[in-house]
């Protein structure tokens, strides 16, 4: 009897939601294998040359460059966070939402801002000399450097760990540390006893972000010229044409991100023993006086001023001294490819992710789970892995098909699919899938099943209560799903860079080109625009916390 | 013969898991208002669900009206049992008015027979007044009064209410249950309603039906009283 009955709920489960969620894994997964079997071919001679003299250096400037950024950013991030959730002091209420805009800088943006603003030309320089008759001896102030490359990692990145650790803070820890406090605790001891444990899941989650988006740099270190594995890559495919060596490296580089990856799992799963019961009243921030309140100020100011403001300031001012001069007609073009490819790219993340979110609700099964969370996995991937990987499998599909080409009268060995936007808008697709899943699992988490049921015994059936019901309840959802997505798209450059098609252009790449060819003041207004992009998608992120 | 017929149903969420409802087996006649009884985790929503086709079940079979909706080999998924439902926190579409609410279930009807349902059920919950109000401009008592529209609309066959009273102030209680079972009696449904409270049970319905929680009895879980 019960062998009938195993099969029918199997059977429930295979519809078109489910085959959705398997094909968009499926996407997702593939290349990423792909780059993996990387691992296990056998290598040519440049391959060799590589693994001997260069590999090493390679993983240790990737390694340099996680571990001090990391530390940075966590320091700043954690230091400022409960500055401004802990106490009051002049300026907090508008850093505590200030803070967050620098997510809106790409770091290849500000890399070149920076290191044309500390040039021997650049603001800095210039007005010592004008000003105050002072000549730096060279190398005094180098972000051409490593260290230069961290400085502008860990302003650009720190954010995320700032903003994850404040809310975590905001929400859970009242009780506590009042508690804390109550008994006496002094200040630090409330820091280092109370605020540090408790936040360790959030901040560990905002660490874990930094660090995916450091392996995943190839502008900032390339543009500083530090030797990493994502540079590397790029240098053996496009510089000795090594595909092949330059997809042992990306196996590499991912066996790093997959040891990173676990590691976050495993973090995760020891979260739960923070109390999430307590929503309780906020945290009463203890009020600051004298110096103390004002060195709270300028930390603040001072990381604002040089995560955001000067930056910003120093591209409008180029704009602005540049006048209309550097509005080209192309500008056009290259809005007109940013916008098409990222929404394209977009669109199909929102179709991919609405499809699997509302499988994942219809069967909770461990299967599900394990299928969405493969989905979302791409964006813990390097840019520059995706890229090879798609290349990799669109390559096969066009061997693959290559009969059928000829019967549509192509010559021999056309590539047709690996020459085409589809393969761009791949690599999009699967390097932020995590971004538009994730906004549709939320809505749907938001929303009752008891809506979708009460719609099915009124009569209706699981498609028109999908378009009756959830679509209008998810509308929020889907428009901070789309826009995260679009904004990150729109300001990609190491995938973007690799997989664009002959002669195509975006805003990103075009502002990075001017900028490696020392041309900045043409950089500053597609740069500016990029900026103002992510400020769209930075104030989604602020508005959807406050409610 | 029995209207609805629950014949040896055993359900759990799952494979491995104790059993929430074990070999139940139980009926009622047409026009019938049914109580269920039992303490909380026995059991109660979940017996509804399978009767919705919210749930699948292990073993056992279900038929309404003579027609098998889940055994075996048969499963008639919910839209198709002709089952209305009111959920325990009512589940009203928080985007569409009163109106649409209540005509939600009705998208088969011609425009015209649409509109005189709608009002007919207007009037016999007494909300006239309300169509254009969304759900969230109205109190708990009228918000239950909606959910019943809305599920007394297509006509069902059987009604099933989960603990329709759990939300509302023990003042207005008193006053909806005799309303309620006034509607019910009008309307003619066979109906199985769900509460904690044997008073409600006792106001509203003809007979009652009491769950236990599995672990307590080898022998089925359900027994009649009255
Ligand atoms: N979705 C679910 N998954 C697993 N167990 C559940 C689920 N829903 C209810 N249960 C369990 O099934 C039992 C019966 O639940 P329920 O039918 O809601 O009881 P009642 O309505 O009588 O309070 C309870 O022990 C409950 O914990
Ligand atoms: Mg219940």
């Amino acid at each position: 009897m019960k062998k009938s009955l195993l099969p029918r709920s199997a059977r429930r489960q295979i519809n078109g939601w489910t085959m959705a969620s398997v094909i968009g894994a499926a996407v997702v997964l593939l290349p990423i294998l792909y780059v993996l079997t990387g691992l296990f071919r056998p290598a040519n001679e440049n391959w060799d040359k590589v693994k001997q003299f260069l590999l090493t250096d390679y993983i240790l400037g990737s390694a340099k460059l996680v571990i001090f950024t990391g530390f940075f950013a966590t320091f700043i991030g954690v230091v400022l966070a409960w500055l401004v959730v802990g106490y009051s002091f002049p300026l907090r209420r508008f850093y505590k939402w200030a803070l967050v805009l620098p997510l809106a800088m790409p770091p290849y943006i500000a890399a070149y801002t920076y290191s044309s603003m500390t040039g021997y030309t650049g603001v800095i320089q210039a007005t010592l000399r004008n000003r105050f008759d002072l000549v730096l001896p060279p190398g005094t102030i180098d972000v051409m450097s490593d260290r230069g490359a961290i400085f502008v990692l860990t302003l650009c990145l720190f954010p995320y760990i700032f903003m994850l650790t404040r809310v975590f803070l905001e929400r859970q820890s009242a009780s506590f540390i009042e508690n804390a406090r109550l008994l006496g605790h002094k200040p630090l001891s409330v820091f280092f006893r109370v605020v540090l444990p408790l936040a360790r899941p959030a901040i560990m989650a905002g660490v874990m972000l930094v660090l995916f988006e450091v392996l995943s740099d190839f502008g900032v270190a390339n543009y500083f010229g530090v030797q990493t594995v994502s540079t590397a890559i790029f240098q053996t495919w496009f510089g000795m044409y090594d595909v092949q060596s330059a997809m042992k490296l990306a196996a590499w580089l991912m066996v790093a991100v997959l040891g990173l990856f676990m590691l976050e799992r495993l973090l995760r799963r020891s979260r739960r023993y923070a109390s999430p019961t307590s929503r309780s009243n906020p945290l009463k921030p203890q009020p600051l006086k004298g110096i103390a309140a004002w060195g709270a100020t300028l930390f603040c100011t001072l990381v604002f001023l040089l995560a955001f403001f000067f930056p910003i300031a120093q591209l409008v001012v180029w704009a602005i001294e540049t006048g209309g001069t550097v509005w080209r007609s192309d500008f056009l073009d290259l809005t007109v490819n940013t916008l098409k490819g990222a929404g394209l790219g977009t669109a199909i993340v929102l179709l991919i992710a609405i499809l699997s979110s509302r499988a994942a609700r219809m069967f909770d099964s461990p299967f599900m789970q394990a299928l969405t969370r493969l989905l979302s996995a791409g964006y813990a991937v390097p840019g520059a892995i995706v890229a090879i990987g798609v290349l990799a499998v669109f390559i096969a599909l066009d061997e693959w098909l290559a009969p059928f080409y000829g019967m549509l009268g192509k010559e021999e060995g056309a590539l047709v699919l690996s020459l085409s936007l589809a393969m761009l808008i791949t690599g999009y697709v699967i390097r932020f899938m995590a971004t538009g899943y994730g906004a549709l699992e939320a809505g749907y988490e938001k929303m009752p099943k008891a809506y979708s049921e009460a719609s099915r015994t009124l009569g209706r059936s699981s498609l028109a209560t999908f378009f009756r019901v959830e679509l209008p309840l998810l509308r929020g959802s889907l428009l901070s799903g789309f826009v995260l997505t679009f904004v990150e798209v729109v300001k990609e450059l190491p995938l973007t860079m690799l997989l664009r098609p002959f002669n195509y252009d975006t805003l990103s790449t075009r502002a990075y080109q001017y900028a490696t060819d020392e041309r900045v003041f043409d950089a500053a207004l597609p740069s500016l625009f990029l900026v103002l992009i992510g400020l769209i998608s930075v104030l989604f992120i602020l508005k959807a916390e406050r409610s | 013969m029995s209207f609805v017929a629950v014949d040896g149903v055993t359900f759990r969420f799952a494979a491995g898991q104790s059993a929430v409802i074990e070999d139940l087996s139980f009926a009622m006649s047409r026009g019938e208002t049914v109580g269920v009884l039992g303490a909380s985790g026995s059991g109660k929503s979940t017996l509804l669900r399978l009767i919705a086709g919210l749930e699948m079940p292990e073993r056992g079979s279900i038929s309404i009206n003579g027609r098998v909706i889940v055994d075996e080999r048969v499963f008639v998924e919910p839209e198709k049992r002709g089952v209305g439902m009111v959920f325990q926190d009512y589940a009203l579409f928080p985007n569409m008015t009163v109106a649409d609410n209540i005509v939600f279930g009705l998208h088969k009807l011609k425009r015209e027979e649409r509109r005189l349902r709608l009002e007919e059920m207007l009037e016999l919950v007494q909300l006239s007044g309300y169509v254009r109000r969304y759900p969230h401009e109205l109190s708990g008592g009228q918000q239950q009064r909606v959910a019943l529209a809305r599920a007394l609309a297509p006509q069902p066959s059987v009604l099933l209410m989960d603990e329709p009273f759990s939300n509302l102030d023990a003042h207005l209680k008193a006053a909806i249950r005799s309303e309620l079972r006034q509607i019910l009696r009008q309307a003619g449904t066979t109906c199985l309603l769900v509460s904690h409270d044997e008073a409600d049970v006792d106001a509203i319905c003809d007979r009652s039906l009491h769950v236990r929680a599995v672990e307590a009895s080898d022998f089925g879980s359900a027994e009649f009283a009255r």
